[in-house]
Parts: C-alpha cells; sequence; structure tokens
C-alpha cells in the first residue's frame, strides 16, 4: 500500500505492506537512526520516532497507521546539516560511546526541551526510562541537558565538562569530544547493518532444541527444492575444520574443539544449519523442511555436575596437542567414544582432561598455606557463586560477506579484526591475503565482540555461495546462541591476625565454560591474576578447573574474570574483618600493594604461560580508597526514618590491566598528506570506547596539528597493520602507543626532510602550531603544506610514511576503588543502591569526559550483574527469559541515587602519555562494595549473584 | 487481516464473530510487540472509536479505555494511587501508547494498573454483542468475555495504595498488590488474581516458581504486602 504522510517536513509516500512496521518503512527510507535492538520487544527505544508530536517506538506502529502521519526522526534534527545544540552536548558529555541509539536519546532529549526548556533532573530522568544505555551509563545524560541548555541560551558550555590532566600538554587529557561523535549521533550509517545492499541474501542458523545430542541424520532434500535457496550447510557437507572462537593471539590458550558445524550438538541454541536465502520467509520455510534426526544423550549444567563422578562428558573425541603433548596420550585417547564427538585440539597445555569435562587448569601459590593458616588467629572459607551473564550489546552480533575480485571481503562489527581474518581463512581454507575484513563502528561490544560468532559462518556462506550474504542474531540468539560471562563458584579461604594482617589466601575458582572452550583458560584465570596481586600476602594459592557444560556458549566479558575474583576475594576479606572484630578499611590498608612491592605471585599467573615477577608500578589504590572513604562518610552508620530500611556501607579495591603484555601486538602507519594533513591508519578496533579519538590526540600532540586535520583509518585489515585488538583493556595502552611510535617516526621523517629543504640542522627544528616546522637558531618556518609539496613535487624524496610497532613486558596496572551505600528493607528484601562512587586510576586519562562514561557504564552493568541480571535455563537447559525484560538489564530507574566517577590522577611510566585503561576495571568492583553494604545494613552475607530480596529474606531466615 | 469498525458495537461483532482469530488493536503495546497476543491474528483497530478521554461526572471517574498510561499520569482527576500504578510501565514511550483498555483486556496476571483499579472498586461501562454494560473490573478480571471496554468508573476521590514487587522497574511483577478503602486486590505472577474485602488473599491462592520468583517468595510477599502500610 501507499501511505502518505510528512517525514522530517518532507511529504512523503511511504510503501509497503500495511502491516509492515514502520520503524522497518523508515529505515530503508534512508532514516538509518531508526534501529532496532529488541526485534520489537518494547524495551531499548532504539527505534523511537515522534509521531504526531509524541514519542512513540516504531516498532509498535504498522504501516497503515501512518496515513496523514506527522513523523519525525533523528534526522530532523541536524540543522543546516550541523548537529544541533542537544546533539553537540551529548557528544561534549561523552555519551556518545557506541552510540546504536545515541540518535533516538538525541531525539527524545531534543523533545524534551521543546516541551520543558529547563528541565528537572526527574524530568530528565523521566524520559529517559524509555531507552536502554549500556555504554556509558545514564548519569552523563543529566549533564548533557545541563550542556545543551547552556549551550542554547549563551552559546556556550558554562559547566565543567570533566576535570583536565597535564596542564603541560595541549590536547591529551582534556575533554574534547569523540572524533567519530558527530557521525554517530546524527544517525550515519555507520554500522554493519547499514552497509548491506537490497539484494543481499540472508543466512538463517537452524538451531538445536537439545541440550545434548548427536545428529543421527539431516535431510535437507525438500528444503533445498525451494526457489530462493542457495545453500543449506551442515555437518555433513561444511569443512572438516577444527578451531574455536576466541578471538586471540595464535597460538591460542584455547582449545579447537568445534567445527562450523558438529556431529554432536551441545547445548540448546547449537548450530544444525546453516541455510543460505534471497529472505528470511525462504529460510524459515526451508528450515522447517529440514528433517533432523537426533538421537539425545544425557547433558550437565553447572560444575557440580560436570564434575560428579560418571558424569556425562560433553566432549569424548580423540585429543591433539600441536606443542607439548603428554607422553601418555596415546593411551588417554583409547578412552574415546563415539566418533561423532569431533576432537578437541590443544595449542599447547591447559592441563585439561576431558574425560573428566575438564577444559583446562592451573594452580600454582607463593610462600607456605600451612603456616600462613597457621599464624591466623581467625579464618574464614566461604563459596560465592556468579550467574550466567549476557552483554546485551545494542546492537546485535551481525555480519556482510560478499566476493568481490576474487576476495571474501566481510564488513564486520568486531574488536578484533585480524583474528576474524585469520579464522575466517581457516574456515573457509583461503590465504589472509583473499579476505578483507572492514570493522565498521561497533554498536556495543564488552567482550562479545572479541569472539568470531558469526563472521565465520557468514563469510563461509559466502564464499561458496558467491552471494552477497547477511547476517544477524535475533535478540533471544544473542541469549542462547552467543557467548556470555562464566558462571564461576569461587571458594576463599583466608586466615588473618588480630591487627588484620591477613597471613594466607587460598583461592579454589570453578568455572562453567559451557559447551566450548573459548577462553577456558585465560578469563578464569583472572579471576585470580587480578585479584591476588592487590595483596601483600606472603602465602597465596590459587587451584582452578574450568569445566565443559552443556549450557549456552561462555567467553569474553568486560572484565574476563575478574569481577567474580573480587567478589569472592573481598567479600571473604569482609567477613574476616567481621570475625575477627576489626574495622574492614583498616583491614584493607593493611594489606593492600603499593608502589614498587614485587608481585612473586605473577610468576604462576600468565595466560597458559609463565607469567613475569614485575613490581607494582604506578598505584593510585592508596588515594582512591582515601578520598572515597572521605566521600561516603565511612564509619558513619546511617538510619533510615523507615525502620523496616537498614543502610549499610561497603567498598572494595580493584585492579585491572593494559593489554597482555608479552602477547600483544600493536601496529600503526601514519602518513602525512600531501597538502599536510595527517591520515593515520591503526590497527586498533575502536568499539565506541575513543580508541581514534586516542590515536588523533596523540598525532595531535606530537605534531602540534589541529584535530580536524587528522583523520584515523582504524580496524581495516587492507589498509592498517597487524593488531591483536581491542581486549584485555589494551586498546589505550597497545592501539595508543603504537599511534605514539609511528607518529613520533613521523615527526623525525618531518624534521629530517625539513632540514634538507630548510638547509638547517635536524638539530635546530621542532614542530609547532599550527602545523609547522620552525627553526630554533634561524626563526625560518616551513609548512607542512610546503614541505609535502616539495617532497612530492616529481624531484622530492617522496611522502613521508613513517610505521609504528608497539610490543612491550611492562604491565601498567589500573587501580581504585568502589564504594556504595544501598538500603534493604528486612521486611521484603528490596535493596536500593543509594549511593555509589567510583575512584579509579587510570594514569592519564586521555579523553577524560569518555573515561568518565565508561566507568558509569562498566558500573551500571555491575550493579546489573550483582543485583537483577540472570540467563535462567530450564531442566533442559532452555534459556527461558531470552529477552530484555525478562532476562532484567538495568534501566535509568535502576541508576543509584547519588553515582559519581572520580579520576585519581596518576602518572604512568609505560603508557602512551602516562595512560593506562579505564573501562574493564569498572566491572570488578560493584558486586562485592554492594554485598558488603548489605552485610552491614542488615547482617547478612549474600555469597551468590544476583543478590535478589528473594535472596535476602532467604538469607533472614524469612522464607 | 485489519478490520476498522465504525461503531463500538461492530467491533464487539467482529470480535465475536472472530474470537479465536482476532484481538482488538489500541496502543499496539502488546499486541504487537514481540511474541505479543496478535501474533498469527487478525486485528480490529479501535483507535478510531472515541473514549480516549478522562473526565468526571456525578462523584465518578470515568477513564477512556484507550487513555494512554501518559494520559492518566497527567490528568488532575486521576487518584494518586491509580497514577502510580500507570507508573509501572517504566517506559515513559511505551506509556505514550500504551492504554487502559489494553492492559486490562490482557488480563495479564503483571497488569500495571489492575490490582489498583480493582481496590478502587472500578467497573466497566462496556460494549457487548447485547448493548451497553457495567461489569465490576474484578468480575471482568476473572472471566474471559470479550467486551469492549469504553470506560473505567470509579470512585473520584478514592485513596488508596499500591505496591509492586519485580526484578528491575521494567521487569515484569512477581506481586502487585492494592488497597483502597476497605478492598484489597492483589496479583500474583503463575497465580491469578484475588481480591475482597479480607487482605488475607494470599490463602485463597495457589503459588509456583517462575522467572519472577520462588512460589514461597510470591506467598511471603502476599502475606505480608498489606501489613506494609504506607
Amino acid at each position: 500500500m501507499e501511505v502518505k504522510c510528512r517525514l522530517n517536513g518532507e511529504n512523503i509516500v511511504l510503501q509497503g505492506e500495511p502491516t509492515v512496521r514502520l520503524r522497518e518503512v523508515l529505515y530503508h527510507t534512508g532514516c538509518y537512526s531508526v534501529r532496532d535492538s529488541d526485534d520489537a520487544e518494547g524495551f531499548a527505544g532504539s527505534d523511537t520516532i515522534i509521531f504526531n508530536g509524541e514519542l512513540k517506538y516504531a516498532n509498535f506502529i504498522m504501516l497503515y497507521q501512518a496515513e496523514g502521519a506527522e513523523i519525525k526522526t533523528a534526522e530532523s534534527l541536524l540543522v543546516n546539516g550541523e548537529l544541533n545544540y542537544v546533539q553537540k552536548a551529548m557528544v561534549a558529555a561523552g555519551i556518545v560511546q557506541s552510540a546504536y541509539n545515541a540518535p533516538a536519546a538525541a531525539l527524545i532529549l531534543t523533545w524534551l526541551l521543546e516541551k520543558h526548556p529547563n528541565p528537572t533532573r526527574q524530568q530528565v530522568k523521566n524520559v529517559m526510562t524509555s531507552i536502554f544505555i549500556r555504554d556509558a551509563g545514564y548519569e552523563h545524560y543529566y549533564l548533557a541537558v545541563k550542556l545543551a541548555c547552556e549551550l542554547r541560551d549563551f552559546g556556550e558550555f558554562k559547566t565543567e565538562i570533566a576535570p583536565s590532566f597535564r596542564p603541560q600538554l595541549d590536547i591529551i587529557g582534556k575533554p574534547a569530544g569523540k572524533i567519530d561523535g558527530a557521525a554517530l549521533v546524527s544517525g550515519e550509517p555507520v554500522f554493519v547493518e547499514d552497509k548491506v545492499p537490497a539484494n543481499s541474501w540472508c543466512l538463517h542458523v537452524l538451531r538445536s532444541p537439545f541440550a545434548s545430542a548427536y545428529i543421527k541424520s539431516i535431510d535437507t532434500s525438500e528444503a533445498e527444492k525451494l526457489d530462493g535457496v542457495a545453500a543449506i550447510i551442515t555437518a555433513f557437507n561444511c569443512p572438516d575444520v577444527y578451531y574455536m572462537q576466541a578471538g586471540q593471539g595464535t597460538p591460542e590458550p584455547s582449545p579447537h574443539d568445534r567445527r562450523l558445524f558438529n556431529r554432536k550438538v551441545r547445548h540448546v541454541g547449537d548450530r544444525v544449519a546453516g541455510i543460505v536465502a534471497r529472505t528470511l520467509e525462504i529460510a524459515d520455510k526451508a528450515a522447517s523442511l529440514i528433517k533432523v534426526e537426533y538421537e539425545p544423550t544425557d547433558a550437565v549444567f553447572t560444575v557440580e555436575e560436570a564434575m560428579a563422578e560418571g558424569a556425562p562428558l560433553v566432549h569424548n573425541g580423540p585429543v591433539q596437542y600441536n606443542a607439548g603433548a603428554p607422553e601418555d596420550l596415546e593411551e588417554y585417547n583409547k578412552l574415546q567414544g563415539d566418533p561423532r564427538e569431533g576432537k578437541v585440539v590443544y595449542q599447547f597445555p591447559l592441563h585439561a582432561d576431558i574425560h573428566k569435562n575438564i577444559a583446562a587448569s592451573n594452580k600454582g601459590g607463593i610462600g607456605d598455606m600451612e603456616k600462613g593458616f597457621a599464624e591466623a588467629d581467625a579464618i574464614v572459607e566461604a563459596t560465592y557463586q556468579t550467574s550466567q551473564i549476557q552483554h546485551t550489546p545494542l546492537e546485535p552480533h551481525v555480519c556482510y560477506a560478499h566476493v568481490e575480485s576474487g576476495r571474501l571481503v566481510l564488513n564486520c562489527a568486531t574488536q578484533v579484526p585480524y583474528h576474524v581474518r585469520r579464522i575466517v581463512s581457516w574456515v573457509c581454507g583461503i590465504p589472509e591475503n583473499k579476505i578483507h575484513v572492514i570493522k565498521e563502528r561497533v554498536g556495543g561490544g564488552y567482550g562479545s565482540k572479541q569472539d568470531i560468532l558469526v563472521e565465520e559462518l557468514t563469510g563461509y556462506a559466502a564464499w561458496i555461495t558467491k552471494k552477497p550474504v547477511y547476517y544477524r542474531n535475533t535478540r533471544a540468539e544473542e541469549f542462547y546462541a552467543n557467548s556470555t560471562r562464566h558462571p564461576m563458584r569461587v571458594h576463599v579461604k583466608m586466615g588473618g591476625k588480630k591487627d588484620g594482617t591477613i597471613t594466607a589466601l587460598f583461592m579454589e575458582v570453578c568455572a562453567n565454560t559451557g559447551p566450548y572452550g573459548n577462553h577456558c583458560l585465560t578469563v578464569p584465570m583472572n579471576s585470580c591474576s587480578k585479584t591476588m596481586p592487590l595483596f601483600k600476602v606472603d602465602n597465596m594459592a590459587y587451584d582452578l578447573k574450568v569445566y565443559y557444560t552443556n549450557t549456552p556458549p561462555a567467553g569474553a566479558y568486560q572484565g574476563y574474570g575478574t569481577p567474580k575474583g573480587t567478589y569472592g576475594i573481598m567479600m571473604a576479606m569482609a567477613e574476616l574483618a567481621d570475625k575477627l572484630g576489626i574495622d574492614y578499611r583498616t583491614m584493607v590498608e593493611k594489606n593492600h600493594v603499593e608502589e614498587g612491592y614485587m608481585l612473586e605471585i605473577l610468576k604462576g599467573l600468565g595466560e597458559g604461560r609463565e607469567g613475569a615477577v614485575v613490581p607494582v608500578g604506578s598505584c593510585g589504590l592508596d588515594e582512591a580508597i582515601k578520598q572515597g572513604c572521605d566521600m561516603i562518610d565511612w564509619g558513619k552508620k546511617e538510619v533510615s526514618e523507615d525502620p523496616d530500611w537498614k543502610i549499610g556501607k561497603g567498598f572494595a579495591m580493584i585492579m585491572q590491566g593494559s593489554g597482555l603484555p608479552g602477547l600483544d601486538h600493536a601496529e600503526a602507519i601514519a602518513k602525512l598528506e600531501t597538502d599536510g594533513t595527517v591520515i593515520l591508519n591503526s590497527g586498533g578496533a575502536d568499539l565506541g570506547t575513543g580508541l581514534d579519538t586516542i590515536s588523533a590526540k596523540i598525532v595531535a600532540e606530537v605534531l602540534k596539528l589541529p584535530m580536524e586535520r587528522i583523520t584515523v583509518v582504524s580496524g581495516d585489515t587492507d589498509s592498517c597493520a597487524f593488531d591483536t585488538g581491542a581486549y584485555a583493556s589494551s586498546g589505550t595502552f597497545f592501539s595508543g602507543n603504537a599511534s605514539l611510535v609511528a607518529t613520533t617516526k613521523l615527526k623525525e621523517l618531518i624534521l629530517k626532510e625539513a632540514a634538507l629543504q630548510m638547509e638547517e640542522k635536524v638539530e635546530n627544528l621542532d614542530v609547532r602550531a599550527p602545523g609547522e616546522v620552525y627553526s630554533k637558531a634561524s626563526g625560518a618556518t616551513l609548512s607542512y603544506y610546503d614541505l609535502v609539496h616539495t617532497a612530492t613535487s616529481g624531484m622530492g624524496r617522496g611522502q613521508m610514511v613513517a610505521h609504528g610497532s608497539f610490543v612491550t613486558n611492562a604491565s601498567s596496572v589500573p587501580y581504585g576503588a568502589h564504594f556504595a551505600q544501598v538500603a534493604v528493607n528486612v521486611k521484603t528484601g528490596e535493596i536500593k543502591v543509594q549511593k555509589f562512587y567510583a575512584l579509579q586510576d587510570a594514569g592519564t586519562p586521555i579523553n577524560p569526559e569518555i573515561a568518565l562514561c565508561q566507568m558509569y557504564g562498566a558500573v551500571m552493568k555491575s550493579i546489573g550483574h550483582s543485583l537483577y541480571e540472570d540467563m535462567k535455563l530450564d531442566k533442559n537447559g532452555k534459556c527461558i527469559n531470552a529477552n530484555l525484560t525478562d532476562y532484567g538489564a538495568p534501566m535509568i530507574d535502576e541508576a543509584p541515587e547519588d553515582f559519581k566517577s572520580v579520576l585519581i590522577d596518576v602518572d604512568d611510566k609505560f603508557g602512551p602519555y602516562g595512560a593506562k585503561s579505564i573501562s574493564e576495571i569498572a566491572c570488578n568492583g560493584a558486586a562485592p562494595a554492594i554485598g558488603i553494604a548489605i552485610h552491614d545494613a542488615c547482617g547478612v552475607w549474600l555469597r551468590s549473584w544476583p543478590m535478589t530480596p528473594e535472596k535476602v529474606l532467604k538469607a533472614l531466615g524469612k522464607i | 487481516m485489519i478490520y476498522h469498525p465504525k461503531t463500538p458495537l461492530e467491533a464487539v461483532m467482529l470480535r465475536k464473530e472472530h474470537a479465536d482469530t482476532a484481538v482488538y488493536l489500541a496502543g499496539g503495546t502488546d499486541d504487537l510487540r514481540l511474541n505479543g497476543s496478535a501474533q498469527g491474528k487478525d486485528l480490529i483497530d479501535i483507535n478510531g472509536l472515541g473514549f480516549d478521554d478522562i473526565f468526571a461526572r456525578d462523584g465518578k471517574l470515568y477513564i477512556g479505555a484507550r487513555c494512554t498510561l501518559n494520559q492518566i499520569i497527567e490528568s488532575e482527576l486521576v487518584p494518586a494511587f491509580i497514577k502510580e500504578a500507570a507508573h509501572f510501565c517504566a517506559s515513559f514511550v511505551k506509556r505514550n501508547s500504551a492504554t487502559v483498555g489494553g492492559n486490562i483486556g490482557l488480563r495479564r496476571q503483571d497488569s500495571y494498573l489492575a490490582a489498583a483499579l480493582t481496590a478502587a472498586d472500578a467497573v466497566l461501562k462496556s460494549i457487548t454483542p447485547h448493548g451497553e454494560e457495567m461489569k465490576p473490573i474484578g468480575e471482568y478480571l476473572q472471566s474471559d468475555c470479550k467486551r469492549l471496554i469504553e470506560y473505567v468508573v470509579l470512585p473520584a476521590k478514592r485513596t488508596g495504595w499500591v505496591k509492586r514487587f519485580t526484578n528491575t522497574t521494567s521487569s515484569h511483577a512477581a506481586v502487585t498488590a492494592a488497597a483502597s478503602e476497605g478492598i484489597y486486590a492483589l496479583s500474583v505472577s503463575g497465580s491469578g488474581f484475588a481480591y475482597g474485602t479480607d487482605p488475607d488473599l494470599a490463602d485463597t491462592m495457589e503459588f509456583t516458581d517462575d522467572i519472577s520468583g520462588s512460589a514461597e517468595y510470591k506467598k511471603y510477599l502476599a502475606k505480608i504486602v498489606f501489613t506494609l502500610g504506607r
């Protein structure tokens, strides 16, 4: 049908079936801002439009209902092609990060300011209930509204957006906006889905209804007869290539334990068949015609079930090692079961035993544990359980692949373009030079896009069919067919003296990696390697085992295993302080490390290799604890007017890393273009966190160029040089340092060339704003424009291009402390987070406003994990809350009433301009801080995530 | 198939005629949502039929079934606890579309409004194939009649309170309770709906485990909620 309406001030005729959702029509009309994060669940708000003057979700409007309507989308906000005042304020406030629904948020706030020119905090909160923000939290949305009002009324921002650092530097450490902010907030077509042509084919995956079953047979003959079906890929015709989906440096510390499709399905939602069809409707029909004969087998869902004697085995095929095979491997492999199990290939030993469902294990320690516990006046021993958590990026996992000039081109939303290329190369059996991976803007990753979950299948489908193929997870698939946070059982035994000195610390970690071993060692290892080094304790040991089960898969998630280890270890310390009868703060301050302390414990805590023993470097931990205690008034008991509500306080010290020293690797190429501008090709993958802005700021700082004369091209495997990717908090430290190395080299080339052109000595020359070389000896100047023009004029020495590579064994560890004040209703079990203060040492925060928002966003995720979020499986392993509403994703109503992020000023020796990482660490503190506060409030220790009202009531003996 | 009835009676007759295959469409937040009630169904679009106003007459408050939850919140006539119940739909934008009639008509156990309106002793002014009828909301909620609600009618100056227990503010409720001038109403996920003049409503219900909580948790809440006071 045809529908006449006004769209963004223009009379227009929209076409489509009467019942097609307006969102879809608007998107395909070119309104890219009207996105869909929840498959019309009405939760995320990415589809918000103004419909006849009111804010509405476009997914809840059918095309026929738009007849005669006045419709505005975020595309209407631009003023003469420029951002409007709200959009400018949002970019300035640092909230435009992964930004999948930033345009919708801008539309909502603009609507609000038209209705209420000076809205209250409550009015801002009221409209922001409509939109799910996962990356930047909600706090700076209030700031953005304030800034918008100032820009509107005074033509400039009056309020300080974020603190500035390093006065001696021009742009590093100053809030300056994000270089891709305008494109993102205005709704430009910058995501993968925007690159998909109308003639593309779609990929649909038929998934297993069983948690564990052999596939006896698959009959695809009827499905293949359908018009519009190009290929059906199954375990019977896919490449016999074993790989893993973790995006890690090779050789990976994860077993290669899967193919594209396996003869044994290992979780509800596991791949059974991939259908390439002209439309999703045809693919659905084809899926219904595929006859699969399953042979169900027993399954295990918890580590307790997996470790039980005689437990069903998730993998029971032959084991291979590419290095370091044990001598008894041949004997071990005599135990293998059904040939349909497939095999498990370790790149090097991870101390696994698949016949006990152990995917990996590790143990070690320092000192004398027996002596340490013998010296203790009190010992606590407790087990802390964490649940299965989903990342819920606003943009689900997507990939578009096509073949062009004999090469496979993939448009990806990935944190690891080069790992994508490598794994697609393996699976498709084509060399890497025949593959071009283009990382588009990423609408939220949080670790889930470190894994190659859809790219290898989409790429293979395009390669064999030679058709353009698009794949997009449904929101439900994001839950049951994606990666998740590893559920873990963290057992802590801690002994201490009456004065608070910890004499011994033991952690036993049992992690659930699900059916495949993505990150099976590295994530759980972080629960020890990013917690124990916080302690000055002579006797420490850990014992870690990771189990295969038949739950939905686990993988990388922001923080890796650290949030879970931190939850256990900090709660245990608080329990020990309680048992010893001393103040928890005293105990923390007595036992935490400080700069220079030699971290012997790190020796055994490498990622499958021996770790390096290094001293603690720059460390703002003590300052974070002091400031935080002052802010929250530590030691003062708050009392509610309502006797049912009890108030308590807690805090946790936290640490993370800045990439993986000795493993990570980053490169960049800096080019002085022919007009004196600079293009930096960074191998780094900006996933919305501002990494490209960091690179641009580094170029600006080194070469004294205005930001608008710098372009950063990143994550493109054709034009950029290798980078391991954006994970393990490596972006700023590794990719940023690579940009610094490349730009510093470019500066050297510039000065060398200028010396020749100016006939001066190099040592007399330097660069200065706005992009010129000057002589300290003669006062002569040469603009970059003239310099490069001469160099490329036909008689010159050529364009100045510098390549930078960065590797290191140095470790720049961010530290911090997170504080919570909660109120607990002892009658109903309800928990309110009244205050949350996140204090972190990020070295030099290169983008301070973006850094603050990443802290807010990570804390909000962690509050969600601590209190609300939980993937629930039924007895057959099916996820029964595979949507955002039932899963418990936190919205603005769940944000603390008083929420502050504070950057502790510490300069670091190794980071670019002293920078360390910022966001992952911010996931680590909420659970223990809240858990300790709950105990302070009502006297119960909640030892499992999420800490729900029901668990409070049970702990209080009410139910 | 989408039907566009010209009158409420025509809408009701269509609903009767297509009892198993058609649903009313108003705001669309339940019908059109993922796995919503309109999936695979024909739609009877009632958006052109009026009853989208709120007014007081003869000591009674009339809330049009097609009023949105935000209209309730913004109205100066609506009692505070009914407004609070409308706020249980956490999303402002969703409240711009979600209607009173839709929320009641679906008879969801996590309804935002059902408990509050029942405790308020509300009556539904509705159209049936036999003409216009008044029916107490509590009775309506425990039946499966397919009448078309025009107005919710309640005493104009009603006072009361409402309480909802959920995981997050956006989650479906485990327990929703309301009390108003001696009437108590309780909606429990997995159990259903109860109301009366005795607050011991929990004793009349069976409780089950579901994603909103265990049976014992919901039973506990149902037992203590009316002792909490306001």
